[in-house]
């Protein structure tokens, strides 16, 4: 019988991959792209690295957003509001 | 009076320490324990327990201090579980050659290869060879009688051994059950002072314990003495169960506790809380009139020989279940023991089950399987492993799902707390290292929340004390290889793995002046654990551990000035960073990586980490709180490059330190004067580094 290769679990068990945690959400950004100046402050300081820049102004992807409101914190022109995020 | 109240098993453990009087608490938070160290600190914070709290750096001191505290005249409470009582091996095997009479709770959990928090027998079995008295309980009101009981046996002069109490980490330590809490007075009658006869201490006694090796002769003498001891243990233990059955009307059976077992035909032998699900499927069995029945092994050593073979006698098949493997003989540990005791007598079967290994449930289901599989007499196969399919992950976005996420070194989906700042500075490390770099992780909050695969470069989980020792022989291996000049060898270290357990294999790293890159990203407590004191949280800081209560007002102590204790070790580069000064940290970053780059030797950052969840704000402040940090000098800015020491960032006048503390919940309960004291800290170390920034060279870099 020939030997077979362990798949015992050794090293390097993940692959790249970020959950759903949007859902753990109950505060939700909203952008007022009026206001914004385009300074991507809140983009550097995102815990979750859901901001992307884009020539509108930032994007949130409200699949990682976990809602802490850091970015309305330190948005300079507050055009950013945190408003209450109610789902079934 | 005694009364009733729905707990924790860890509280119960805790209100049995309380009961008993323990004088002298040596701990260090590890999960699941960790609430037993939380409820004991707020028990002496309210002056409902006069006993000394000793919040180690580690395991292996938690039980040194306790040895040191037993065998000089203290009753002695520990805990720990999992690595946390592997780490402390070398202490434990020590305990019984000084007679120390000492109690620990293990709520156990896993240890070892594959790193899991769930609970199994793993952590216990290597320790249960080393002379202490090991009980498996299985309720958490068991876990409080015992503790008391424990006591009375371990400070017994014809016993004086210490003892471990197991419990299932989460199936008891935290799961709520109705437990009876008997009254002090009666506790206190039952279980007196300890009054140890031969205590280290001058002016008492002239009697001292021989810490000489005797001659190798007397060896073998001696390990027969103390089966001698443990001979005599078994009979202490019944003597005390019964006096403590007169006195609180609940006994367990004393060394071993029989389920049906008169007339059984088939048995199983269990220990630990998976036996109330055994029992249930002995009565589904009793029902259809299957002749089944339970041995519950509760003092695992001294080994109950002749109570097994004693009740086990009539019955024609048993079934071992064990939590853990010896790996190696395909057996596990407890199925090895009793079948070496039952050898020789009458001829039965015996089999072995191997299940709920790292937490896994072991049904009332599988122990229906397992009487069939008694029922069935077989004879060609001994061992059954009852495995549960290996569970698919769950659905996650990858990289190819969101915009330029194939190129992102850090990605989105992380399992950290809504305002966590370690994904920030994590993302201005990589985004200044590149991809070339290879991260040793001693446990910490951020271990658990990369930790489902957010990290595109390569990461490893080492053991908490090793997190510098891990990354040197990474370092090494790519020095020898020669792509040292390439890759970088970082430790990404709480404070925890950088204060308090990690601080010695750090500084050996640093002596030798590994080319490393040591960061540590500090938020001033034990955040993984749920908010424990280490040596980085800050005078007057409210921790689980130190709690504000009648006596504690917060933490009573400084905390330890890490950057400059690195800089002792005259290694090239050492800095401050705080996040909310992006381009600063990304400077250091980048000098850090040059320094290690260019093989210079070890460059160690120190990141501060504001935690919403730990210092109690709001998520969305964690910058405004890092930038007070800066601006009030409670976080000065400052980087020392070979000796010369630069402050960074200079407010033209500090902040009042009132504007930082004022918004954290964790300094609430200070006072005017404390504040005015910190006040006062503050401006003498910000003026010190100004000093220092003058100099040429600090004075100790030669």
């Amino acid at each position: 019988m020939a030997e077979k290769e362990s798949k015992a679990f050794v090293l390097g068990g993940l692959n790249v991959g970020g959950w759903y945690v949007g859902d753990w959400r109950t505060q939700k950004p909203i952008i007022d792209y009026g206001k914004c100046v385009k300074c991507w402050i809140c983009e550097n300081f995102c815990p979750e690295i859901a901001i992307t820049k884009s020539e509108n102004g930032p994007q949130i992807d409200l699949r990682f957003c976990k809602g802490c409101g850091i970015c309305a914190n330190e948005c300079p022109v507050k055009a950013i509001e945190m408003v209450e995020e109610f789902r079934r | 009076m005694s009364y009733y109240d729905v707990m924790t098993g860890n509280k119960a453990i805790a209100c049995g320490v309380k009961l008993a009087r323990v004088k002298v608490i040596p701990i260090y938070p590890i999960t699941p324990q960790t609430s037993i160290s939380e409820y004991l600190a707020e028990f002496i914070a309210n002056g409902e327990l006069d006993a000394e709290y000793v919040h180690t750096e580690g395991e292996h001191s938690a039980m040194a201090v306790a040895i040191g505290a037993s065998i000089s005249g203290s009753r002695v409470f520990t805990s720990t579980s999992s690595q946390g009582l592997a780490y402390m091996h070398e202490c434990v095997a020590q305990a019984p050659g000084f007679r120390a009479p000492i109690v620990m709770a293990v709520a156990n959990r896993r240890v070892g290869s594959i790193w899991s928090l769930g609970s199994d027998y793993t952590d216990v079995m290597p320790e249960t060879n080393l002379g202490w008295i090991v009980y498996f309980v299985e309720s958490n009101q068991e876990a409080l009688d015992t503790l008391i009981q424990l006591y009375r046996i371990a400070e017994d002069s014809r016993v004086l051994l210490p003892s471990m109490l197991n419990m299932d980490g989460f199936y008891l330590s935290f799961s709520y059950e109705r437990v009876n809490v008997p009254d002090q007075e009666t506790v206190d009658n039952f279980l007196p002072e300890y009054r140890p006869k031969y205590a280290v201490n001058p002016l008492i006694s002239k009697v001292y314990p021989n810490v000489f090796p005797p001659p190798p002769e007397g060896l073998t003498a001696y390990s027969r003495m103390y089966e001698e001891l443990f001979e005599q243990a078994k009979k202490v233990i019944y003597e005390i169960e019964n006096e403590f059955y007169n006195v609180f009307g609940r006994k367990y059976g004393g060394l071993v506790e029989c389920y049906q077992l008169d007339d059984a035909e088939y048995a199983l032998i269990t220990v630990g809380s998976m036996s109330t699900a055994a029992k249930r499927a002995v009565d589904r069995l009793r029902l259809e009139g299957f002749k089944a029945g339970l041995l519950r092994i509760r003092v695992y050593r001294p080994l109950p020989l002749n109570k097994l073979r004693k009740y086990l006698d009539n019955v024609k098949c048993i079934g071992i279940v064990d939590r853990s493997v010896n790996h190696g003989t395909n057996r596990g540990p407890i199925f090895c023991d009793t079948k070496a005791t039952l050898y020789g007598g009458s001829e039965k079967k015996i089999y072995n089950f191997i299940s709920g290994l790292g937490g896994e449930d072991i049904s009332i289901e599988d122990f229906l399987n397992m009487f069939k599989i008694l029922a069935k007499e077989d004879t060609s196969c001994e061992v059954y492993y009852f495995e549960h399919p290996i569970p698919k992950q769950d659905k996650r976005i990858t990289p190819s799902e969101i915009p330029d996420g194939e190129k992102r070194l850090i990605f989105s989906g992380g399992e950290g707390c809504p305002g966590c700042t370690i994904p920030i500075l994590m993302r201005y490390t990589l985004e200044t290292l590149g991809q070339n770099v290879v991260f040793s992780f001693p446990p910490h909050c951020a271990g658990i929340s990369f930790s489902c695969g957010v990290l595109n470069v390569p990461y490893y989980i080492a053991n908490f004390a090793a997190g510098a020792a891990y990354a040197t022989g990474t370092y090494r291996t790519y020095k020898i290889k020669k792509v040292a000049d390439k890759i970088i060898s970082a430790v990404w270290a709480g404070d925890g793995g950088t204060y308090d357990i990690g601080f010695q294999s750090l500084s050996a790293a640093a002596e030798r002046n590994e080319s490393i890159l040591f960061i540590c990203y500090d938020n001033e407590a034990y955040m993984n654990t749920g908010v424990q004191r280490s040596g980085a949280t800050p005078y007057g800081a409210y921790t689980t551990t130190t709690p504000v209560g009648k006596i504690w007002k917060g933490k009573g102590e400084r905390r330890k000035d890490m950057p400059l204790i690195m800089s002792m070790h005259r290694i090239p580069y050492i800095a401050t960073g705080a996040p909310s000064h992006t381009n600063d940290v990304k400077v250091k970053i980048g000098k850090a990586k040059d320094t290690v780059l260019n093989q210079r030797g070890l460059a160690y950052l120190h990141l501060l980490k504001p935690c919403p969840t730990g210092w109690f704000f709001e998520t969305s402040k964690s910058i405004e709180v890092s930038r007070l940090a800066v601006l009030t000098g409670m976080w000065p800015l400052y980087e020392i490059e070979y000796g010369k020491l630069r402050v960074t960032y200079k407010p033209s006048k500090l902040k009042p330190v009132k504007d930082y503390l004022s918004i954290q919940g964790r300094y609430k309960h200070l006072t005017d004067k404390e504040i005015d004291m910190i006040q006062n800290d503050v401006n003498k170390y910000w003026n010190m580094l100004l000093e220092l920034e003058k100099l040429e060279k600090l004075p100790w870099y030669l």
